[in-house]
């Protein structure tokens, strides 16, 4: 269902991201998108999760990676994945609003990416 | 002796249902009230809110919740019927959840949190006004033990019932399933709407000014009368004691509830979800026993005990134990809360029961305890980020101990002396049926 990146009408949609549930590869949630950090050239550089707690009591902020989501427009019930695993998430900074956000940055280090066009200092 | 036109089994019938409707009355309000806690930040983050404007509605709601008390109290004091002004409030809140789950847009979640600030700063002193009416002074402490029980149950069973809604169902139904426990606790209020009426009839006659004594006077020795209820010494020091317990107290479950977070993973929830329910347990167990205590013996033991919790807490929750632990050491909030939570409204009604002020001074205490909420999550949330959790729990428990320390030297014991030690004027509770050695707490 969510598979490769050759579908056919997902190139040119879009899907709004704010408040959206993120699922883990293998469909557990992780929490929801509270907020995204964009860099100077106007690129997404993360996505902030809210994670955790019961009934708002006891809940968490990680900055993911951008790259790290997988966003499918088409699927309506999980649009976005997030590749990171959940130990991976729990061992991340608490992101906090500060004058270096982008040092909260979870990068997945397996990941396939070969410095992603986004970004390179 | 509270009912003197009536027979007394009649009397005594419609006071055991008036005293199951306040039971079932409290138990529906706890529940109502776990929705409307940080649970609404959660929904908003559902909804696709920012995080700034998250921020604008809650802080409404705090900014009104501490303008509103003082000036809620002194009208439920001008009201007559307080079962009327329970109503109006409950109903008020039904609106709330209404807004919040229907229309969720700025306009009417920022309308929603100014009219549940409101109404649940006329709701409390009205609750506790009507207690006083139905029971009387020397049953005061019983009936706010069995007030304590049954809002416990009623947040226990509200977190466990609003947590499955969340998770399973969704945010939006939470505020659906908020609107619809309202009504039951409307009903709850019917054998109680009588109550505002005989309100005045509980002023001892010895006392002189009654409530009508000081409607009739001029509006000079009014004021007079209310500063001289305000600025007693007493208020004031348990105020001063209660804003630092609330300081202390209330970021010490959130900060223990997000290292289990970091610690535990997706057994967190479950277990953040323990330390909220098993404090509501010990409350309900424990609370009658702490009330009846209250009355038979006095007031400033169950302070003591209940205050030194929080020094023993922040102690033992600074050794970072293991997940297990910080459940267990929950418990002595529960312990805490019992005591917390039945002593505000009875000291208050020692200090300003009589006076025609209760409520008004109810509204001053609750200030300080606003006060101390807001400013400590803050401050705790300041020093946790930069100085480490556990320094943070330190500082708690330090203001913790300060806050027993002040009590200790400072107030008084408000138990009014002539009341009968170990006989209740008030026969539907049982009370004069337990030894007294059964009263201590272990």
């Amino acid at each position: 269902m969510t598979s490769s990146a050759d579908q056919k009408p997902s190139n040119s949609a879009v899907i709004s991201i704010l408040g959206k549930k993120v699922f883990g590869r293998d469909g557990e949630d992780m929490g929801r998108v509270v907020d995204v950090l964009a860099d100077s050239d106007g690129h997404a550089r993360a996505a902030v999760i809210d994670f955790g707690g019961f009934l708002g009591v006891g809940n968490r902020r990680v900055a993911v990676d951008w790259r790290s989501l997988q966003i499918d427009p088409s699927n309506a019930d999980k649009p976005v994945i997030l590749s990171l695993s959940r130990e991976q998430v729990n061992a991340a900074p608490e992101f906090k609003e500060s004058a270096h956000p982008e040092q909260a940055i979870v990068t997945d280090p397996s990941a396939r990416a070969p410095a992603a066009p986004a970004h390179q200092q | 002796m509270l009912h003197t036109g009536h027979t007394g089994a009649i009397a005594e019938e419609s006071d055991h249902a008036a005293n199951r409707g306040l039971d079932w009355f409290n138990l529906c309000v706890a529940n109502i009230q776990t929705g409307f806690g940080p649970f609404v930040a959660v929904y908003l983050v559902s909804q696709g809110w920012t995080q700034t404007a998250i921020g604008i509605a809650l802080s409404i709601g705090t900014v009104t919740a501490m303008a509103s008390q003082v000036p809620a109290g002194a009208l439920v004091d001008a009201l007559r019927s307080k079962a009327a002004v329970a109503a109006i409030s409950v109903l008020a809140f039904t609106a709330s959840a209404l807004m919040f789950a229907i229309y969720p847009i700025p306009l009417f979640v920022y309308l929603a949190e100014i009219l549940h600030g409101f109404s649940s700063c006329t709701l409390g002193p009205a609750v506790a006004a009507i207690s006083l009416a139905l029971v009387g002074r020397a049953a005061m402490g019983t009936r706010l033990g069995r007030n304590a029980r049954y809002a416990s149950i009623g947040n226990g069973v509200g977190a466990a019932l609003m947590g499955a809604c969340g998770s399973y169902v969704s945010e939006r139904a939470v505020f659906f399933l908020t609107a619809a426990v309202t009504l039951p606790a409307v009903f709850a209020l019917l054998p109680l709407r009588r109550i505002g009426a005989i309100a005045p009839a509980t002023t001892s006659p010895t006392s002189g000014t009654t409530p009508a004594a000081i409607d009739a006077a001029p509006p000079g020795a009014r004021r007079a009368a209310v500063m001289r209820v305000m600025l007693d010494r007493r208020l004031l020091i348990f105020s001063a004691c209660a804003m630092l317990f609330t300081f202390a107290n209330a970021p010490m479950l959130p900060l223990a509830a997000s290292t289990l977070t970091v610690r535990v993973g997706h057994l967190a929830s479950l277990l953040i979800g323990a330390c909220i329910v098993l404090p509501q347990l010990i409350v309900a167990l424990a609370s009658p026993a702490v009330g009846r205590f209250a009355d038979l013996r006095g007031r400033r033991p169950l302070l003591l005990l209940g205050f030194s919790m929080l020094p023993l807490r922040g102690l033992l929750f600074a050794t970072l134990p293991s997940p297990t632990l910080v459940v267990l050491i929950q418990a002595l909030d529960g312990v805490a809360a019992a005591c917390f939570g039945i002593m505000v409204p009875l000291i208050t009604s020692d200090v300003a029961g009589r006076s025609g002020h209760y409520t008004l001074s109810l509204g001053v205490v609750g200030f300080a305890i606003g006060i101390g909420a807001t400013v400590s999550t803050t401050a705790a949330g300041w020093v946790a980020d930069h100085f480490g959790s556990q320094i943070a729990f330190l500082g708690l428990a330090g203001v913790g101990l300060a806050a027993t320390l002040l009590l200790l030297t400072l107030m008084p014991e408000t138990r009014p002396p002539h009341l009968p030690g170990g006989v209740a004027a008030s026969d539907d509770t049982g009370l004069d049926t337990v030894p007294a050695r059964l009263l201590h707490i272990p």
